[in-house]
């Protein structure tokens, strides 16, 4: 951020006058709000996708009645999820049962900041980027076992308690799927995992075909990343045939409203990060982006980025109309006894492939082949 | 656990998944699956037999109570009087559609054929009185009073006709009363 801010007052002689700090912080907050602008625009559309690709699926219409073949109808969900009577159960823990939300929102929205969307376009591009992700996505179970345990009610507690073993549980085959990406750009920061990728038509240089190992990586942590957020095949938390909603039962108002957006926030994320070190981000196909002017390769690769985080998206959702629930020790069973020995063979895999074939993988080998 | 069941986990568990994901991608990219109706601007076509609430035709009611005597559910109740030409006048003909189950046992032994099944189904009220269907509009009392007075006119009009007769007796034997339809006076 402070080097956008040094080329800022470069270009604009009138901001030298104000300290570099101030010009950073500005740009900080107005990345922060633009990011947060995207994010909740994405969890109204993608509430109405969701809903419409449900109605599809289930040979159904789906919302059609607010504005123009429905479209509007996240607008009329969400002036209704401010409007409602915010209610805490009498026999609650009020303090825990008000900030719950929020850690489940900030879990889920922090993880934004480091998204890679575009050449040079993410809010913060760490050098921990993975790992941060990791790390403040693991806020969500905080804020999900707070719910469960402040609301006093039996199956918000048996929906946190399920939420809690199941994220944890899933947090490891998650790590491991991803650090075949991190193994092959040599650093955490998602942007040069973003950049490995390059070259080779823009297709095959992405993670996904560098090697099989890589390929099956890729399935394992969109699977593992389902489980992790909660998406609906292992969405036992909020069971809704057996826990009413789970953890969140007791919440209504613009406090059930952060849980709704959050769990689309996360839903984005793990598109993002699959995209990211799988589908080569923002690579764009038969193009050099990060070669073309400043602006222009921008906002190409964003809307690259996008379309292909969206694509995953809606393959989330239709992996969540198809598949029946899992139960709980069908879930723990998965996790332990097949995804993480999995994504230890394959870790094994790709770190024995970059050592034998000295980082290259089949693409790359192909095309030295023919020169 | 042989590895061979585990790998066949897998396999079965990557295969099955593929197999429910296509049918959903089918019907998700096939427009024509839907079924929905959009219920207040499209309906589905009521079949012909379709029992629907009833629907008594008044003008060609005989007031034979065959229709109360055979419902099962007494949803149906008659009110008659005889009038001045000895055919009955329906004085009330109400039909709770609250208690109606919908069995067309009045349909079928109504001889006029007057009592019939519609293709209506949608009726929603505040008050359970809301759910009696009235066919006749007057109001019975009204009915009966007006019943009455022609029926005492008749009878008049017949002692007339019997003294002229007597009075007449030589020249042609009496008549009968001449049958009196005389057009009914609206309140």
């Amino acid at each position: 951020m402070e080097a956008l801010a040094l080329s800022l007052v470069k270009s604009f002689p009138a901001l030298a006058a104000a300290p570099l700090w101030a010009v950073s912080l500005a740009l900080m907050v107005a990345a922060g709000a633009v990011v947060l602008v995207f994010a909740l625009t994405f969890e109204g559309v993608g509430s109405l996708v969701l809903r419409k690709v449900a109605g599809d699926i289930q040979a159904r219409i789906g919302p059609n009645r607010v504005g123009p073949n429905g479209i509007l109808q996240f607008l009329a969900d969400g002036v209704k999820l401010v409007l409602k009577e915010d209610i805490i159960p009498a026999k609650a823990d009020r303090f825990l049962f008000k900030i719950a939300p929020y850690f489940v929102f900030v879990g889920s929205f922090a993880a934004f900041v480091v998204v890679p969307f575009g050449v040079g376009l993410s809010p913060a591009d760490l050098n921990i980027g993975i790992y941060y992700v990791m790390a403040v996505t693991s806020l969500v179970v905080i804020g999900v076992m707070l719910a469960g345990w402040a609301s006093n009610n039996k199956w918000a507690l048996l929906g946190g308690m399920r939420a809690a073993a199941q994220i944890v549980s899933y947090e490891i085959p998650v790590g491991m799927a991803l650090i075949p990406a991190v193994l092959i750009a040599g650093s955490l920061s998602l942007q040069d995992i973003v950049r490995s990728q390059g070259g080779l038509l823009g297709i095959f240089g992405w993670n996904l075909f560098h090697n099989p190992f890589t390929f099956f990586s890729f399935f394992l942590y969109f699977t593992a990343a389902q489980a992790e957020t909660n998406q609906t095949p292992f969405d036992l938390p909020e069971a809704e045939s057996e826990l009413v909603s789970g953890y969140n039962v007791e919440y209504s108002g613009i406090r059930f409203g952060l849980f709704f957006l959050a769990e689309f926030g996360d839903m984005f994320i793990v598109a993002a990060l699959a995209t990211a070190c799988f589908l080569g981000g923002w690579q764009v196909p038969f193009f050099n982006a990060a070669a073309l002017p400043p602006l222009w390769g921008n906002l190409l690769s964003l809307g690259v980025f996008l379309a292909k985080a969206f694509l995953m998206v809606l393959v989330m959702m239709w992996v969540r109309w198809t598949l029946p629930r899992l139960r709980v020790d069908q879930l723990m069973r998965m996790s332990w006894k097949y995804l993480v020995p999995l994504t230890f063979v394959n870790l094994l895999g790709v770190s024995l492939w970059l050592l034998v074939f000295r980082g290259k993988g089949i693409p790359q080998m192909i095309a030295s082949i023919f020169g | 656990m042989t590895l061979k069941a585990y790998l066949n986990d897998i396999l079965e568990a990557v295969v099955t998944t593929a197999k429910g994901m296509r049918i959903t991608a089918r019907y998700g990219v096939d427009p024509k699956e839907e079924v929905t109706l959009q219920y207040p601007e499209e309906r589905w076509e009521m079949p012909e037999r379709f029992r629907g609430f009833l629907f008594n035709d008044i003008k060609t009611c005989t007031s034979c109570t065959m229709c109360v005597k055979a419902c099962p559910v007494d949803c149906i109740s008659l009110e008659s009087v005889r009038g001045a030409d000895k055919k009955m006048v329906l004085c009330s003909y109400d039909i709770n559609i609250a208690r109606c189950m919908y069995c067309g046992l009045c349909v079928e032994v109504c001889p006029p054929k007057s009592l019939k099944h519609t293709g209506g189904y949608e009726m929603a009220s505040l008050t359970r009185g809301e759910l009696v269907l009235h066919f006749v509009k007057e109001d019975a009392a009204e009915i009966k009073a007006r019943v009455a007075r022609q029926v005492a006119e008749a009878a008049a009009k017949a002692a007339e006709a019997a003294k002229a007769a007597e009075a007449a007796k030589p020249a042609e034997p009496a008549k009968p009363a001449e049958p009196n339809p005389a057009p009914e006076k609206k309140e």
